[in-house]
C-alpha cells in the first residue's frame, strides 16, 4: 500500500490541468460546440447575402467585394460573442459544484479564471479557423493579404476576444448571474456591432451613428483586422493590441478580487 | 494520540444581522470523529465553511492540524477533505476523470493519478460507471463520487455535512460504514447531521448546536448525564387535541416539544407524570398512549436544540 499524499502542485500545472479539463468539458459537450458555430455561420451566410448591395454604394470601397469586406468583421464579432460565453462559463462552473471542490484544494484562484480564459481562446480559435474556412470554400473569400494577413486577422481577433474574456469574467466573478449576463451582454454588443465599420463603410452611416462609430472600440478593432486580411496599409493593429492588453489587465485584476469573495453569497 | 486535529475557538459568523455562529468552541483529537449536531439554520454548514477556509469568521480563531484557517489557507487546504451538502463534482466529467483531476491538481503525476482514480472508484462501488458523465449519476452515486473526490489527497481531516441526507436506507448505511472505516484508519472527521442515531452511531464526541451556540457537548454519555432527565411522552388522536393539551401541559409549568402528535416535555420528578396525566384529564382528553422514558440522545435533542 502506497500511502503518498500530494500537497499541490505548481501554478503552471495547475492551468494546464484546469484547461484541459475545461476542453474536455467542451468535447464532452458536442452540442455546445456546434451551436457555438452555428451562430457566427448564420450571421456570415444572412449578413453576406443581404448586405452584398452595399458594395454598389458611393462609400464602399471601389473593386472589393463584399465577403472580402465582410470576414474580418465576423472574425472579431466571433471573438467578442465568444468571450461574453466564457463569463457565462465562469458563471456555469460557480453553479456546477465543481468550483466548490476546487476552492477546497490547495490551488490559486486565479488559476480557475486563467484556465477558463484559456480554453475559451482556444475554443475561439477554433471557430474562427471554421469561419475562415467557410468564407473560403463557400462564399469565395479571397482576401489580398492572402493567408499570412488572414492569420494576421484571425490573430487579431483572438486578441481582442481574450481581453475582452478577462472583461467578461471579471464581471461574471461580481454579478453571478447568468441570464442577466446574456442579456446586458447582448443589448451591449448588438448595437455596437452595427453601429461600426463591420457591415457596412462608416461614411455610408447616418451622421448620428457616425459620430458612435468613430468613437467605437470595434470600429477600430475591425479595420485593423480588415487591413491585415486585406493587405490595406495596417492601420490601428499595434494601438488594438495595447488596448487590449490593457482591458485585458484591468479584467483580470478585478476578476481575480471579484473571485475571492466567498461562493454562496 | 491527543494532538488536536480541529480547534475552534470562540467562533462567530454575522450574515448581516443573522448571527449564525455565536461563539462556538469545539475541538477533535487525531483519529476521532465529531459530530455536529443541529436542525436546519442552527449553523453547522457555516462553521464547516469556516473550518475549511471556504468563509472568513467574524471573530475568534480557529486552527487546522495546528494551522490556522485565516492566515494558513493553503496549509489547512492541503490536509483536508471536504464533502459539502451539495455534491462538488464536475457534470460534465466523467468519474473517473473528476478524480484524476483533483489528483493532478494535488500534484500527482498522470499514473498515480490514473492508480488513484480507479482505486477509488472500486471502493465506492463506481468501477462500471466509471467512464460516464457524472451528470448520468444518481443521487447515492454523485454522494459517493463526491466522497471520493474529497478523499484522493488521502486528508488527515475530512469534513462532511450531512453526507446522508437524502440518501436511501440502503446508501445511509453504506456511507456510516465508509467513515466508521476511515475514522479507523486515523482520519479525523467532523461530520454534521441533523439525525441522532447518526451521530450517536459514528462520533466519539457530540456538539449540539442551536441558532448559531453550542447547546451541549461531550461523549453521548455524558450528554444523556447532563441533561439528567427523565421525559414524559404523550401521544394524542388528533391534532386538535394536541393543541389543547400543549395549553393544559403549559399551564402547569411544564414545556413539551411537539412533533406530530406527540408532545415530549422533560421533568425533574417522576410526580410531574401524574400532574400531566391530571392536566389531560381536567381538560377531558384521553391519551393515545403515555409514558415516562429514561433519557436518550433523543430527548438531548429535543430538549437542547428546540429551546
Ligand atoms: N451566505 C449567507 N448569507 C446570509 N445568511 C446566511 C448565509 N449562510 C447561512 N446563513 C444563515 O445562517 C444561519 C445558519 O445557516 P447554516 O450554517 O447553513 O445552517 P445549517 O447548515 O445548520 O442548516 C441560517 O440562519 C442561515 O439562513
Ligand atoms: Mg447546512
Amino acid at each position: 500500500m502506497a500511502t503518498l499524499t500530494w500537497h499541490g502542485s505548481s501554478y503552471p500545472t495547475q492551468v494546464l490541468v484546469l484547461t484541459g479539463r475545461s476542453l474536455r468539458a467542451l468535447l464532452r459537450t458536442p452540442a455546445l460546440v456546434f451551436f457555438s458555430v452555428l451562430q457566427p455561420l448564420i450571421m456570415l451566410t444572412l449578413f453576406s447575402q443581404i448586405f452584398s448591395s452595399i458594395t454598389s454604394t458611393a462609400n464602399f470601397p471601389p473593386g472589393m467585394t463584399y465577403i472580402n469586406y465582410l470576414l474580418p468583421a465576423i472574425l472579431v464579432n466571433t471573438a467578442m460573442q465568444s468571450s461574453l460565453a466564457s463569463g457565462i462559463g465562469l458563471v456555469q462552473d460557480m453553479s456546477n459544484g465543481v468550483l466548490a471542490r476546487f476552492r477546497s484544494l490547495p490551488i490559486r484562484p486565479s488559476t480557475v479564471l486563467l484556465a477558463r480564459n484559456l480554453s475559451d481562446a482556444v475554443r475561439t480559435a477554433f471557430q474562427l479557423v471554421l469561419m475562415i474556412a467557410f468564407g473560403v470554400l463557400v462564399f469565395g473569400f479571397r482576401p489580398d493579404g492572402g493567408m499570412v494577413g488572414t492569420l494576421a486577422a484571425l490573430g487579431l481577433a483572438l486578441v481582442v476576444g481574450w481581453a475582452l474574456s478577462w472583461v467578461f469574467i471579471a464581471i461574471a466573478a461580481w454579478v453571478r448571474k447568468a441570464e442577466l449576463m446574456q442579456t446586458v451582454g447582448f443589448l451591449a454588443m448588438f448595437p455596437l456591432m452595427f453601429a461600426s465599420s463591420a457591415f457596412v463603410p462608416v461614411g455610408g452611416l447616418p451622421g448620428w451613428l457616425q459620430a458612435i462609430a468613430k468613437v467605437n472600440p470595434l470600429t477600430y478593432a475591425v479595420d485593423a483586422a480588415r487591413s491585415l486580411a486585406l493587405a490595406h496599409p495596417v492601420t490601428g493593429v499595434v494601438g488594438a493590441l495595447a488596448t487590449s492588453g490593457a482591458i485585458a489587465a484591468v479584467g483580470a485584476f478585478f476578476a481575480v478580487r471579484g473571485f475571492r469573495r466567498p461562493l454562496s453569497l | 494520540m491527543s494532538e488536536l486535529m480541529i480547534e475552534a475557538t470562540d467562533v462567530s459568523k454575522k450574515f448581516g444581522d443573522v448571527h449564525a455562529l455565536d461563539g462556538v468552541s469545539v475541538t477533535a483529537k487525531r483519529g476521532s470523529v465529531l459530530g455536529l449536531l443541529g436542525h436546519n439554520g442552527a449553523g453547522k454548514t457555516t462553521l464547516i465553511n469556516i473550518l475549511t477556509t471556504m468563509l472568513p469568521p467574524s471573530g475568534g480563531s480557529a486552527k487546522i492540524a495546528g494551522f490556522d484557517v485565516v492566515r494558513q489557507g493553503h496549509e489547512v487546504r492541503s490536509r483536508i477533505g471536504l464533502t459539502g451538502q451539495f455534491a462538488a463534482v464536475d457534470e460534465q466529467l466523467s468519474g473517473h476523470d473528476n478524480l484524476v483531476l483533483i489528483a493532478r491538481l494535488l500534484g500527482a503525476s498522470r499514473n498515480q493519478a490514473h492508480q488513484r482514480a480507479d482505486d477509488l472508484l472500486e471502493q465506492f462501488d463506481l468501477t462500471e460507471a466509471a467512464k460516464r458523465n457524472a451528470k448520468t449519476y444518481s443521487g447515492g452515486m454523485r454522494r459517493r463520487l463526491d466522497l471520493a473526490a474529497s478523499l484522493v489527497g488521502r486528508p488527515e481531516v475530512l469534513f462532511l455535512d450531512e453526507p446522508t441526507t437524502g440518501l436511501d436506507p440502503a446508501s445511509r448505511l453504506a456511507m456510516w460504514e465508509i467513515v466508521e472505516k476511515l475514522a479507523a484508519d486515523g482520519t479525523t472527521v467532523l461530520l454534521t447531521t441533523q439525525y441522532l442515531d447518526e451521530a450517536d452511531r459514528l462520533a466519539d464526541t457530540i456538539t449540539v448546536l442551536s441558532k448559531g451556540k453550542v447547546v451541549a457537548s461531550g461523549t453521548s454519555a455524558e450528554l444523556k448525564a447532563q441533561v439528567g432527565q427523565r421525559t414524559v411522552t404523550v401521544t394524542l388522536d388528533s391534532a386538535s387535541d394536541v393543541d389543547i393539551a400543549m395549553k393544559a401541559v403549559n399551564a402547569v409549568g411544564l414545556h413539551p416539544v411537539v412533533e406530530g402528535l406527540t408532545l415530549t416535555t422533560p421533568v425533574s420528578a417522576s410526580r410531574d407524570l401524574a400532574t400531566v396525566v391530571r392536566a389531560l384529564d381536567d381538560n377531558g382528553l384521553e391519551a393515545h398512549e403515555i409514558g415516562l422514558k429514561e433519557p436518550t440522545l433523543d430527548d438531548v435533542y429535543l430538549t437542547l436544540a428546540a429551546n
